[in-house]
């Protein structure tokens, strides 16, 4: 037994493990490490050995502690309205037979555009002056707003954005997870004389859940991360009311050139991920246990 | 059951309008796009697209980012799918596996991508397909891996039981049976990361030169100094979703008849 | 059960022999042009006017030497980060590349760019043909020369000549306030003149439209109310002035501006929507780079056609700024790359891209007759520039920006007032020292 265990080890998760380990080895140690020197990429070599001085200074640092807020916010705005709606959307699509093609493929499409060409069409679509939807909110007696420039509305039409770019994702997803559930429960669930909302909630949820948990956690991690937009967007203003902690990591690395400092930010976002990621996993153990 | 169409209707508009505006963009003028009231009268030229194939190589940039994306989609699915069965089926202490495989995500590429580039450019690997690929599998293979495990565990283990009583390896067991019955998933899983890698760009703009560059590197440099051409930008995009529309044919199969497996489960 | 394994096997194999001879075909370097003997020049570029104007005429460079010119352009923002690998590494895949002008303190600094003085001296270029304020921004650092200035894209006041000669706004603004319609006044006087035009013309026309984009945006425009305010970010001892009673006025009349006279969406814009703001007739003036004007003055590319002009800021001193043309630290071969330099920056290269609506930095080639001729506006250019100011050349300028940026625009949204704005960014700036 133990011979084959081995024997699959070789054929089913070799092969992927040396290829993470040569793409992610490398800049995963790189960055561990310079998180704690001062290297700045002005001046070659690593810089000197500053212990957890870059820690410190990024947890000293208020903006960056700002941005985690903005960041909070974001992610879990951006992530609970994308689920919610990728859920109905799906299971609308669903429902029916006739039309689910046609509505699919309209829906999928603005994943497939790339965040910086969405960031600079919705630019032109929300121009406040010259943009079309500020017009079409006219037309219909509503006073068009500056969606970018008030720092009280950035935020939100930032994830509004993000919410059209990435609710056909969890469409996807879901769907694809919908459509392989057994029909047989349904089924004996309608003999019993079960409501629509009873069965949803008595087989599709528990029998998603693994499913559920695994988009949700993948989404929270890319939706933290989330860069391109608010680079083609806001740029993290107007003021700080969009600065997000990929925004600040950006900053660090590729204009100050403090990749020391940037690293370390990068393994503080990670000591905050760890946990989630966890919880979410024990989530999905818990249903298959 | 009407109902349901009208909010699918309702739904569809919501993606669809600002889709139709990219259109219509690409096909007038950049002064035109910025008239408000619009020009609905706006004459309509083709002169965007042609720009995009004369002005910039947009034809060889396509092949690259679908060659990239393909190669990167295959290998990733391919390992991915086996590793994520094996984590399923055979680890113990899955949960630290998944856990750990899922902290490299957690870096943001910002950081990733100057060590990346300096080992990829002291192999002498810049500007190569290799480097782009080999990039790329940094996150497509921990994604697939991931996204299928849920597949793979709502497959009964007796199926497994079941052939090896049979004589069939592991092996066996996994491309003759379990494997067609995830492949909706895989399918779902392999789109998605075909399109992550088509649009992905902190990468490609770092590892790619005139010989490898791809369509997100070169629709963000029609963000010039002299102004965002627009109206070239919708029409690279236009035509930069035709390719993935076709691609979702694929899958279309495996979402629209909603395949259900009764005998299985 | 051997033939199953067998088969397993196989199919194993058949994969892995596929996915090999995929990789080795993509790991292939497809030179473009190279491999033949046949010598090339790779260039990294924005793509700016002149990009094109240079880029066509490039065959002529290639049919005289032989030598193959690539220029790859990517968007300014990406620029940066692509160069920064690029340095790092132990060879570069550029011969050529361009500096923006507040990089160049930063470049220097760690040895990106390579002195070009034993080249001029042995080539025998004239590099006295550059104007002065070019020459210090993007040329000479500390007395030896890096870089040769390739374009400027200094700001300065683009207005609309119909506005504000029309007869009925200035006999509105006579009687309002008892001043002249002016472009020429000062920085107070432009500010309350902008506030009268869209207190009077509403969402129609705003009096100017602005930028307020964090960072490059915003700070740039900002940089020429400071200088036309009388402050600047050092005074001649070298110590911070940045939060001076000069600097804090300029930003009070910055936020005042923004507010009360530009469009609602300023806050927000870019260059590019500030731009398309006024060229489809929505303000009366945009401080901007300075070859904004021919393409405004373009029927093709705006509605305000024939109806603009180009003038001195108010208050008289502009923000310079421009490219320079840098040889890498680590270019493959710095005498190829010179080549080309000496080439591109000739008279008559020069004199032809300026031809062809480039940039020019010569003063020779702007105070050209036939250059001139074409563009008028030049001859304004060239006072203006004598009278303009650059961001200091500083190894930190792009935090400096960057962290302006921030600032400023905190202080339009209103979170902080100017002083503390500024305070703050005077406070980093000694960080940074």
């Amino acid at each position: 037994m133990r011979s084959i265990r081995r024997k699959n080890f070789t054929v089913f998760m070799l092969p992927s493990l040396i290829a993470l380990l040569l793409v992610l080895a490398i800049p995963l140690g790189y960055s561990l490490i310079t998180s704690f020197f001062n290297t700045n990429l002005k001046y070659q070599g690593l810089g000197d050995f500053v212990g957890l001085s870059n820690y410190a200074s990024v947890l000293q640092d208020e903006y960056f502690i700002e941005s985690v807020v903005t960041t909070a916010k974001f992610t879990v705005g951006v992530v609970v309205v994308e689920f919610l709606a990728g859920l109905a959307i799906a299971l609308l699509l669903n429902n029916i037979r006739k039309g689910r093609n046609f509505f699919f493929t309209i829906i999928i499409v603005p994943m497939m555009i790339t965040p910086i060409a969405v960031g600079l069409i919705w630019r032109l679509l929300l121009h406040a002056n010259l943009g079309i939807v500020n017009y079409m909110l006219s037309l219909v007696g509503i006073s068009g707003q500056a969606w970018l420039a008030d720092s009280s509305l950035a935020l939100k039409t930032v994830m509004f954005i993000d919410v059209w770019q990435n609710v056909p994702y969890m469409v996807l997803v879901i769907l694809a997870g919908l459509v392989t559930l057994p029909a047989e429960p349904y089924e004996a669930a309608a003999i019993d004389g079960a409501s629509r909302t009873q069965s949803f909630f008595r087989l599709t949820v528990p029998m998603m859940l693994p499913t559920f948990s695994v988009v949700l956690l993948l989404r929270t991690i890319t939706a933290l991360k989330t860069y391109d937009l608010i680079f083609v967007l806001t740029r993290g203003g107007p003021g700080t009311s969009t600065e997000v902690i990929s925004y600040h990591i950006y900053q660090q690395a590729f204009r100050y050139l403090e990749i020391g400092k940037a690293s370390a930010m990068s393994y503080l976002l990670l000591l905050l991920i760890i946990p989630i990621a966890f919880l979410f996993v024990r989530i999905s153990r818990n249903r298959t246990a | 059951m009407g109902l349901t169409y009208v909010a699918l209707t309702l739904i569809t508009l919501f993606f669809l309008l600002p889709l139709l505006w990219i259109l219509r963009t690409s096909l007038i003028t950049k002064v035109e796009a910025y008239k408000i009231p619009p020009n609905w009268m706006a004459e309509v030229t083709l002169d965007n697209y042609i720009s995009i194939f004369t002005d910039n190589p947009f034809g060889s940039y396509f092949l690259n980012s679908f060659f990239i994306a393909l190669v990167s989609t295959l290998i990733s699915v391919l390992l991915g799918a086996m590793s994520s069965y094996w984590i399923c089926r055979c680890a113990r202490h899955n949960g630290r596996l998944k856990v750990a495989i899922l902290v490299t995500q957690m870096i943001p590429p910002v950081v990733m991508i100057i060590p990346l580039s300096l080992v990829i450019k002291s192999l002498g690997l810049d500007d190569t397909y290799f480097a782009l690929i080999m990039a790329y599998l940094s996150f497509n293979l921990p994604y697939v891996i991931w996204m299928l495990l849920s597949h793979f565990e709502a497959i009964p283990r007796e199926l497994d039981d079941a052939c090896a009583v049979d004589g069939c390896t592991h092996v066996q067991a996994y491309f003759r049976v379990v494997l067609p019955l995830v492949m909706p998933g895989i399918m779902a899983t392999a789109v998605y990361s075909f399109i992550v890698c088509w649009n992905e760009f902190m990468f490609a703009l770092n590892l790619t030169g005139l010989n490898t560059r791809t369509i997100p590197v070169a629709i963000a440099s029609l963000d010039t100094q002299q102004g965002v051409m627009i109206a070239e930008l919708c029409a690279s995009t236009i035509v930069a979703i035709l390719p993935v529309i076709f691609l979702t044919v694929f899958i279309k199969k495996y979402l629209v008849q909603g395949l259900t497996f009764g005998s299985v489960k | 059960m051997k033939r199953n394994r067998i088969r397993t096997a196989a199919f194993l194999l058949a994969a892995v022999m596929v996915l090999s001879l995929a990789l080795s075909g993509c790991g292939k370097k497809s030179d473009a042009g190279g491999g033949d003997g046949k010598k090339t020049i790779n260039i990294l570029m924005e793509d700016v006017p002149d990009t094109a104007c240079v880029a066509a005429h490039l065959e002529e460079f290639e049919a005289e030497t032989g030598i193959t010119v690539n220029i790859e352009s990517v968007n300014y923002s990406s620029m940066h980060e692509k160069i920064l690998t690029q340095m790092l590494s132990s060879t570069n895949a550029y011969d050529i590349i361009v500096v923006d002008c507040y990089w160049v303190g930063e470049f220097v600094t760690a040895g990106w760019i390579q002195p070009l003085d034993d080249l001029i001296e042995s080539s025998g270029f004239d590099t006295s043909v550059y104007i002065d304020s070019m020459m210090n921004m993007v040329g000479e650092v500390d007395g030896a020369t890096y870089m040769l200035p390739f374009y400027n894209y200094m700001l300065s006041l683009v207005y609309r000549t119909d506005v504000w000669e029309d007869e009925a706004l200035q006999e509105g603004y006579r009687q309002a306030t008892g001043k002249e319609l002016t472009v020429n006044g000062t920085m107070e006087d432009y500010v309350e003149a902008c506030k009268y035009i869209t207190s009077v013309k509403g969402e129609s026309l705003a009096g100017a439209v602005m930028q307020g984009l964090r960072p490059d945006p915003i700070a740039m425009e900002w940089c020429n109310y400071l200088f036309s305010c009388g402050g600047d970010f050092y005074d001649d001892n070298g110590d911070i002035v940045i939060n001076s009673p000069e600097a804090v006025h300029a930003l009070e009349l910055y936020v005042d501006n923004m507010t009360n006279a530009a469009p609602s969406g300023a806050p927000g814009f870019g260059f590019d929507e500030a731009f398309n703001v006024i060229a489809q007739g929505g303000a009366a003036s945009y401080v901007t780079y300075n070859w904004m004007l021919p393409k405004l003055q373009n029927a093709s590319e705006s509605s305000v056609a024939g109806l603009c002009d180009i003038a001195p800021m108010p208050g008289g001193v502009s923000l310079n700024a421009g490219w320079g043309w840098a040889i890498p630290h680590n270019a493959p071969d710095a005498e190829l790359s010179w080549q080309f330099l000496q080439w591109v920056e000739s008279f008559d290269v020069c004199k032809a891209r300026a031809l062809d609506g480039g940039s020019p930095t010569r003063s020779d080639v702007m105070s050209d007759p036939e250059v001139l001729e074409a563009c008028p506006y030049l001859a304004t250019v060239q006072t203006i520039m004598e009278q303009s100011k650059m961001i200091p050349i500083m190894e930190d300028a792009p935090q400096l920006i960057e962290v302006l940026g921030r600032e400023l625009s905190e202080a339009v949204t209103g979170s902080k007032s100017a002083q503390e704005a500024l305070d703050m960014v005077a406070q980093e700036m000694q960080e940074m020292q």
